[in-house]
């Protein structure tokens, strides 16, 4: 037989009835392990020693009065989002309002019971002063999760399987970018949104502005959004900002305050599906891009969306980002670059579920890797 | 959609939200002391321990769900790290002012004598977080009572390797404290 492994030797230190009858056969026998185990144990116990502590006493209850104090970033929407850190409002900001945008182009195909899920997507060119003017979601209503957006760092992509029920897209990278990844997943969500008549009039009257009136039967009225399930692929150290790497995985350890820009990241996630009920399409859409937020131009680039039940619009804000139609995948597809050249996207829609890939390279790259997705 | 959905909707957030709460006490309650332990073991300093576990349990909760299965392994993996950083963090710190000392010591003071200050007891932690993040974190981990199974759990290895992780991250750390020492 041959000699036992250090690691073998090492465990029959905590736990002397480790070994195996073989492997105690074999000990007994043989110097060389034994003088082995005497070195190993003895390192083992110098290590012990070295890093032996008084017991520590600890308050729970305090320590839990402590932590419950301790502010916690909000997240908008319910939402938590891991990897956007409080201190992002900007990037809140243009998300925020990218959502308020995609609400209002649902809402405007999915009343009266109709159904919406994206087979494709489109760009809705939006200016920043758009973005800036529009309402939040939550000034027209109450949005409610009957089950709670749960984004959370996964160790693997067999536990963002697990957690999503997606299966990981396998990603060939260049050899420009870090194979050092991190895992987000999320099951699916549903949230219903109900609209309120009073609540919108008086957010509206707060700021000094008159809406116009909900039109019959839309106070009240629900919108239910299902989104996700969805897996995240982050490559890059996330962790320069907070000392030393640590390991491939960092299920445990990113300081959120700390996390440096990815590289790249590749998301998939099921379209959302969207039901409506208490309203007809023309009164809702009527009513929403006459908003005071929604300018002339906003509710043209809406209204020119083509097919608007099975279209994903992609509000793109044109001071900052150009955008082209690409075929992905052998679908269409949208593909965003910012003007700086410093970072390039692309989404798409194949077999209802909606892809993205992005990151800090260069347009022709990113469709490389998105082509490349298995 | 009634009024029905509409309450059962209500209800079931709020029931949703409490549940959450409820669950994160629990596990503060059941872990918190084994956490404030793992990162006592790193900084052999209880107030500083009890800063990291609390920040440990902050960022937990702010990024998973305290029913999370993996909910254990991250907050000791995470204290592990966390306080391992801590003591790179109080090294350079240390660095800097014994430099400072120094240059302005040199005048008056031993710098022999300064380099021995600061040569304290605390070398072993900082040979500790010197070792690469994954050797030391075993041993902190181990060294704090986990067993081989939840080291394992934490690290997101097989148990089969953890034997073999803490031989070489034992020899590691004592030729690190050797080496360290002899500076």
């Amino acid at each position: 037989m041959a000699h036992l492994s250090d690691g073998t030797l090492r465990r029959k230190v905590d736990d002397a009835d480790s070994l195996t009858v073989s492997e105690n056969r074999h000990y007994s026998a043989c110097a060389d392990c034994q003088s082995r185990y005497t070195t190993l144990a003895d390192d083992a116990r110098a290590v012990a020693g070295a890093l032996a502590v008084p017991d520590l006493k600890v308050d729970v209850a305090s320590a839990f009065s402590r932590v419950r104090s301790a502010p916690a970033a909000q997240p908008r929407f319910g939402i938590r989002l891991p990897i956007v850190r409080p201190a992002s409002r900007p990037v809140m900001g243009v998300l925020a309002a990218s959502f308020v945008v995609l609400a209002l182009v649902v809402t405007a195909v999915a009343a009266g019971g109709l159904f919406f899920q994206p087979k494709t997507v489109q760009v809705v060119p939006v200016s920043v002063a758009d973005l800036q003017s529009l309402n939040g979601l939550g000034d027209f209503g109450t949005l409610t999760w009957t089950t709670q957006p749960a984004p959370q760092l996964v160790t693997s992509a067999a536990e963002a399987a697990s957690v999503s029920g997606l299966q990981v897209p396998v990603v060939t990278l260049p050899s420009t970018v870090s194979h050092k990844v991190t895992y987000a997943a999320m099951p699916a969500a549903v949230g219903v949104f109900t609209f309120d008549a009073a609540k919108a009039a008086a957010t509206a009257a707060k700021a000094g502005k008159t809406l116009p009136a909900m039109p019959a039967g839309m106070d009240g009225s629900k919108l239910t959004v299902t989104v996700g399930p969805a897996v995240v692929e982050i490559f890059g150290n996330l962790n320069i900002g907070a000392g030393n790497g640590t390991g491939t995985t960092t299920a445990a350890t990113p300081d959120p305050s700390q996390l440096a820009l990815p590289q790249l990241v590749v998301g998939e996630s099921s379209a959302p599906v969207v039901t409506s009920s208490g309203v007809t399409t023309q009164q809702l859409e009527n009513y929403l891009l006459s908003l005071p937020g929604v300018s002339a131009n906003l509710a043209a680039a809406i209204r020119a969306v083509n097919d608007p039940s099975t279209t994903l619009p992609i509000p793109i804000p044109i001071e900052y980002a150009t955008s082209s139609s690409v075929t992905v995948q052998g679908v269409g597809g949208v593909a965003v670059g910012d003007n700086t050249g410093l970072g390039a996207g692309v989404i798409w829609i194949k077999d209802s579920t909606v892809y993205g890939v992005a990151g800090t390279l260069k347009q022709d790259v990113i469709l490389d890797i998105a082509n490349g997705l298995k | 959609m009634g009024a029905n959905f509409e309450m059962a909707s209500k209800a079931g957030t709020r029931n949703a939200v409490t549940s959450n709460e409820d669950s994160f006490e629990a596990l503060f309650s059941a872990e918190y002391g084994r956490v404030a332990g793992i990162a006592n073991r790193v900084l052999a300093d209880p107030h500083e321990a009890e800063d990291v576990a609390q920040e440990v349990f902050i960022d937990f909760n702010r990024l998973h769900s305290a029913s999370a299965p993996y909910a254990a392994a991250w907050l000791y993996r995470a204290a592990a790290h966390k306080a391992l950083n801590r003591v790179r963090g109080r090294r350079r710190r240390e660095k800097r002012e014994l430099s400072q000392a120094m240059d302005e010591g040199a005048r008056t003071m031993d710098p022999q004598h300064m380099l021995e200050v600061s040569e304290d007891r605390r070398h072993v932690r900082q040979a500790l977080a010197r070792l690469a993040p994954k050797p030391a974190t075993v041993l902190v981990l181990r060294a704090s009572g986990l067993s081989y199974a939840e080291v394992a759990q934490a690290l997101g290895v097989g148990i089969g390797q953890i034997g073999t992780l803490l031989r070489r991250a034992e020899a590691a750390l004592r030729k690190e404290v050797i080496r360290g020492t002899s500076l």
